[in-house]
């Protein structure tokens, strides 16, 4: 009698309802629902010689994929260290940086047009942007006559000294 | 507490000071010029501005761009170090005026102890005994060479605004007064701008002994012992210890004593050290510096005290971690100041450090921001990093240090290493029997072969 009644609590996970591939698609469905009530993230059961793990990681994407995107790669990469070399605004002889610490601003007041854009031609000396610090407003300059050809700040963007402001060409 | 600190100075003690950051949980935002763009603290501190070119004037001294790196960083507090604008006043005053927390002593204070001859007579007035000499800044040749008469030759001129074994001429006869006078006006005036100065007996072998203090602004100070640094070339310490080999419990209590009251009535806040000349069982104030000091690692040995965590906590309005009854000097440590130099002729020795091994063990502490493959940059002073050892007692300390400075190896550039592993050979060093001239002594008698440690190019 005993017996009887202790067997009952497994039954409630441990169905007989096989399915198709023989697995007991009861005790996974019972199993994944605990794992949301309960929020944790991995089950494992081990009874009677099977064992029965269920998790919730995700893997990404599935073996099969992997092949596609390695030939686009091949090719991007040559493309990719050119945009590199020019994507270094350092290394530019137009590249104007900055000569203090401070924030930017592209316009001398709010609402107000900024000073420059790309593809505004500058003469030697023209502020091109001020930095703040200290409540003070400092006017940058064109080190020289030509094109800004890039804006490499955006506005109230705090700036440390020697960082890349522009290029003008 | 503050939530982010920036460290407005450089090598290794701006590393001191991120690691105690670090340990508190505060943020670091570290300030350098480009030539330190690869300092070991810029690279783990949480954020970095780079504030100028390599000259310290135009980065570590800048004002302005100091401040603007506090604005557009958020930090609430700046630990300014040692050097730099540690003592700077001005620079106090305006970060206090723009909210920011200077973590050190109130612009009064340090203004007050700036200048030494108003230093003196206020540490005259707080009860700590001074150097016989003239009652302020000399104003006539001939009124100064009575006060000499006076105390009996030789005495030192030295520069009201000068400090750190700066700016200092001695006279060893009447004959030499004027000229010495002279020539310090004009170095004076040179070097910091303000040709005052002053005049001091002139002690024959004193040692150099300071007294760490801390306060919390409030009256409350306490002493964490003395240091003896007694071993200088050029007033430039190499070697400190703590406690002094010279001094017994009682003097050390007494002078102790005889400072913290000062402080408490001076209502001083932070970190500070009077620095004294001690003879013949005597202390005479020369100065006080309102920071932390480069030898602070031997009295953090010796206490257990984390001396920039407190000043940090000091600076935020919390009390002092420790009543002075708290207070236990535990065994004995020695500081070596290693410079990337020629140990016999100190000619700098900037380049790259092509091999770096620190020692280590129980007791070993090396306080450095170098690594393998960092290049010394050649615009400012040549501390590459100290060695601090501990012991349960000077022996012990002195045999743990030869074992570290024959372990040690820096390759690349030539340092002062071997210079030490002389020293520690020294009988004299050994029994502590050194005065604020013996290192000069010894650096005159001819070189040692120092076939223990590595050879350093010539």
């Amino acid at each position: 009698m005993r017996a009887e009644q202790v067997k009952k609590e497994p039954t409630q996970l441990m169905s007989n309802n096989k399915g198709k591939a023989g697995v007991d698609q009861e005790l996974i469905r019972e199993l994944a629902k605990l794992l949301d009530e309960t929020g944790l993230s991995e089950i494992e059961i081990d009874r009677d010689g099977l064992r029965v793990r269920v998790a919730r990681e995700l893997r990404m994407q599935a073996p099969a994929m992997a092949a596609a995107p390695a030939a686009m790669q091949a090719t991007a990469t040559s493309a990719d260290q050119a945009k590199a070399a020019v994507d270094d605004p350092v290394a530019h002889p137009g590249c104007v940086r900055s000569p203090m610490v401070g924030t930017t601003y592209l316009a001398p007041e709010p609402g107000a047009a900024n000073f420059v854009e790309v593809g505004s031609r500058v003469a030697q000396g023209q502020t091109i942007l001020i930095i703040e610090a200290m409540k003070t407003m400092n006017h940058i300059p064109a080190p020289k006559a030509g094109t800004v050809t890039r804006i490499l700040v955006g506005n109230r963007q705090p700036v440390e000294f020697g960082e890349p402001l522009a290029i003008i060409e | 507490m503050f939530d982010k600190v920036l460290i407005a100075n450089r090598g290794e003690i701006a590393l001191r000071v991120l690691r105690a950051c670090r340990e508190i949980g505060i943020a670091t935002v570290a300030v350098h010029s480009t030539a330190d763009a690869d300092a070991m603290h810029v690279r783990l501190a949480d954020e970095s501005v780079c504030i100028g070119p390599p000259p310290a004037a135009e980065s570590y001294l800048n004002i302005p761009r100091i401040v603007a790196a506090c604005e557009i960083t958020g930090a609430d507090a700046v630990h300014p170090g040692y050097g730099f604008l540690s003592e700077n006043a001005r620079f106090a005053e305006i970060l206090e005026g723009h909210d920011i927390a200077f973590i050190g002593p109130t612009s009064e204070h340090i203004r007050i102890m700036g200048d030494k001859i108003e230093a003196k007579a206020t540490a005259k007035r707080l009860g700590i005994p001074v150097v016989p000499g003239s009652d302020g800044a000399i104003t006539d040749l001939a009124e100064a060479a009575k006060v000499a008469k006076g105390m009996g030759y030789p005495v030192l001129v030295k520069a009201a605004a000068g400090g750190g074994g700066r700016g200092m001429k001695v006279a060893h006869t009447p004959e030499d007064l004027d000229s010495a006078i002279q020539t310090a006006r004009a170095e004076a005036k040179a070097a910091f701008g303000d040709d005052s100065v002053y005049l001091e007996k002139y002690l024959a072998k004193p040692r150099h002994i300071e007294v760490q203090v801390f306060g919390d602004g409030k009256g409350n100070a306490i002493h964490l012992g003395e240091r003896d640094c007694s071993l200088q070339r050029r007033h430039q310490k190499i070697w400190e210890e703590a406690p002094s080999p010279a001094l017994n419990a009682d003097e050390r209590h007494k002078i102790g004593e005889t400072v913290a009251a000062a402080m408490r009535k001076l209502k001083y806040r932070g970190a500070g050290t009077v620095e004294f000349l001690y003879e013949d069982g005597q202390f005479f104030f020369i100065e006080m510096n309102t920071r932390l000091q480069v030898e602070h690692p031997v009295t953090e040995m010796i206490t257990g005290l984390d001396l920039v965590i407190e000043q940090i906590r000091i600076a935020s309005g919390a009390p002092l971690t420790l009543e002075q009854s708290e207070v236990n000097l535990s065994g004995h440590a020695i500081e070596c100041r290693i410079n990337a130099e020629n140990p016999r002729s100190f000619r700098p020795s900037p380049g790259t450090i092509t091999y770096w091994h620190p020692p280590g063990g129980l007791g070993v502490r090396v306080d450095s921001g170098v690594y393998q493959g960092y290049r010394i940059p050649p615009y400012y002073d040549s501390l590459i990093g100290k060695l601090i050892v501990h012991g349960k007692n000077r022996n012990e300390a002195l045999m743990r240090l030869k074992r570290c400075l024959s372990e040690f190896v820096i390759d690349g550039i030539e340092t002062t290493i071997p210079l030490f592993a002389d020293l520690v050979n020294e009988p004299d060093i050994a029994n502590g029997l050194y005065d604020i001239h013996w290192l000069e002594r010894f650096l005159q008698k001819p070189t040692q072969d120092h076939s223990s440690v590595q050879k350093t190019p010539d």
